[in-house]
């Protein structure tokens, strides 16, 4: 009866040092999962695909990166890192109660425990490294959505030397012009040889709708100029600094990046701490069987006749 | 055959830019300045149709000029016409630069092209 007692023991504690194995492997599994995570999410379908960049160089500055984020909330990708951050929220609650139970638990059942909890932190670093790619892949996103926007700014300035010239010609005729339409007006419209013309009729009543319209486009809310640290600046630097902060978002990710290897390093090393525990008390009942059946114990049969 | 072929494809090249046959702002100030001018300098009319004709460019000239410099196409378009046009203020926009300098169109175009009255009344008629 002790010898069938003795190997069911010998049983279970291989079956718990297979599972264990299994828990190590999957652990280092982990580790390379981590490090080589990028192929299998970019076929995910979690895409974003920002408005044409036309349409966003001509909003204003401040409510440029408004439009962009509304954007993204609207995509797929906002969604599946919506799903990932309720995941990873509701995952963390259940390893806070894992690790309350682990530590009230005993025995083969605070092994059972041990060993499911190593299995959740596991797929908590996973959910995290899915959320890290999701977020690295809405940021290059939108610094590319801000480069284009940059391109599309610069375009609208002059090219070269020449064209500057020309454009400051212009706005020098232009600017003597304006100051001879009224005299002209009188000397050439106000003779009484001919009337005013239809185009200069509809162009003054045309213009002014336009300068109120141009007032209340200028007073509006929503066109004011960005401010970036309290002060006003342009669209184009706007958009620079925006781009700049997704740069260091970036930069972000890539040092938490280092942070989850770390943790599944944990994990695996914690996997390996835990099948090292169960070998040494596996060791112990084993030495414990020796000790019953040792030579020596049996002396007695053959000393006591 | 070759030539009727040709004719056609040009005739279709044609009706397929229906864009290329508008005329600009500066084209259109271009062509009413040419007729003005040849108002002005043609031996074929008498004094007072010559005024009349002139006043009449006048004011369609001076629209065009206007309409020219409202133009946002051509605000920084870097093509030898404009830059042509622009190079000139007093010889692109003659009714406006006419008025500014209180002279008559005839008398501030011929002042550009280097006749002035005075430089007229010095001459003297000789034999080369």
């Amino acid at each position: 009866m002790n010898r069938i007692n003795t190997t069911n023991c010998r049983q279970d504690a291989r079956r718990s040092s297979r599972l264990l194995a299994a828990t190590v492997a999957s652990g280092f599994s982990l580790c390379f999962f981590v490090a080589a995570l990028s192929p299998a999410l970019a076929e995910e379908q979690a895409v974003w695909r920002p408005a044409p960049t036309e349409r966003l160089v001509k909003l204003p500055g401040a409510y440029l990166k408004k439009a962009i984020e509304r954007d993204f909330s609207e995509s797929g990708l906002a969604d599946a890192i919506g799903d990932r951050d309720a995941r990873i929220a509701l995952k963390a609650k259940t390893l806070a109660d894992l690790r309350d139970a682990v530590n009230e638990a005993e025995g083969e059942v605070r092994t059972e425990l041990r060993h499911q909890f190593l299995a959740e932190k596991r797929e908590y670093v996973k959910l995290l490294g899915e959320r890290q790619e999701l977020q690295r892949k809405q940021l290059r996103t939108k610094i590319r959505v801000y480069e284009r926007i940059l391109r599309g700014l610069e375009r609208k300035a002059p090219a070269n030397e020449a064209t500057q010239q020309l454009l400051k010609k212009q706005e020098e005729a232009r600017e003597r012009l304006e100051r001879s339409t009224l005299n002209v007006d009188l000397k050439v419209f106000g003779s009484g040889v001919g009337k005013e013309s239809k185009y200069s009729r509809e162009y003054q009543k045309n213009l002014g709708a336009i300068q109120g319209l141009m007032t209340a486009l200028k007073d509006h809310p929503m066109n004011a100029e960005a401010e970036l640290d309290g002060q006003q600046v342009g669209k184009k630097e706007y958009v620079r600094q925006l781009a700049a902060n997704a740069e260091s978002g970036m930069a972000l990710l890539d040092q938490e990046d280092t942070i989850l290897g770390y943790m599944a390093k944990l994990v695996a090393l914690d996997a390996m701490a835990l099948a090292e525990n169960l070998d040494e008390d596996l060791a112990e009942e084993l030495d414990a069987e020796d000790e019953t059946m040792s030579v020596s114990s049996a002396i007695g049969f053959f000393i006591n006749r | 055959m070759g030539t009727t072929l040709k004719t056609t494809f040009l005739a279709l090249a044609v009706l397929a830019l229906p864009g290329a046959a508008m005329a600009g702002s500066l084209e259109n100030l271009e062509r009413e300045r040419a007729i003005l001018l040849e108002a002005m300098l043609t031996p074929a009319v008498d004094g007072s149709e010559r005024l009349d004709k002139l006043a009449i460019g006048k004011r369609r000239l001076v629209d065009l000029e206007r309409i020219l410099l409202r133009d946002k196409s051509v605000v920084g378009k870097n093509t030898p016409q404009v830059r042509k046009a622009f190079e000139n203020y007093d010889l692109t926009f003659l009714a406006h630069a006419s008025v500014e300098k209180n002279l008559s169109l005839t008398d501030h175009w011929l002042e550009q092209v280097g006749v002035s009255t005075h430089s007229l009344m010095s001459t003297r008629v000789g034999r080369r």
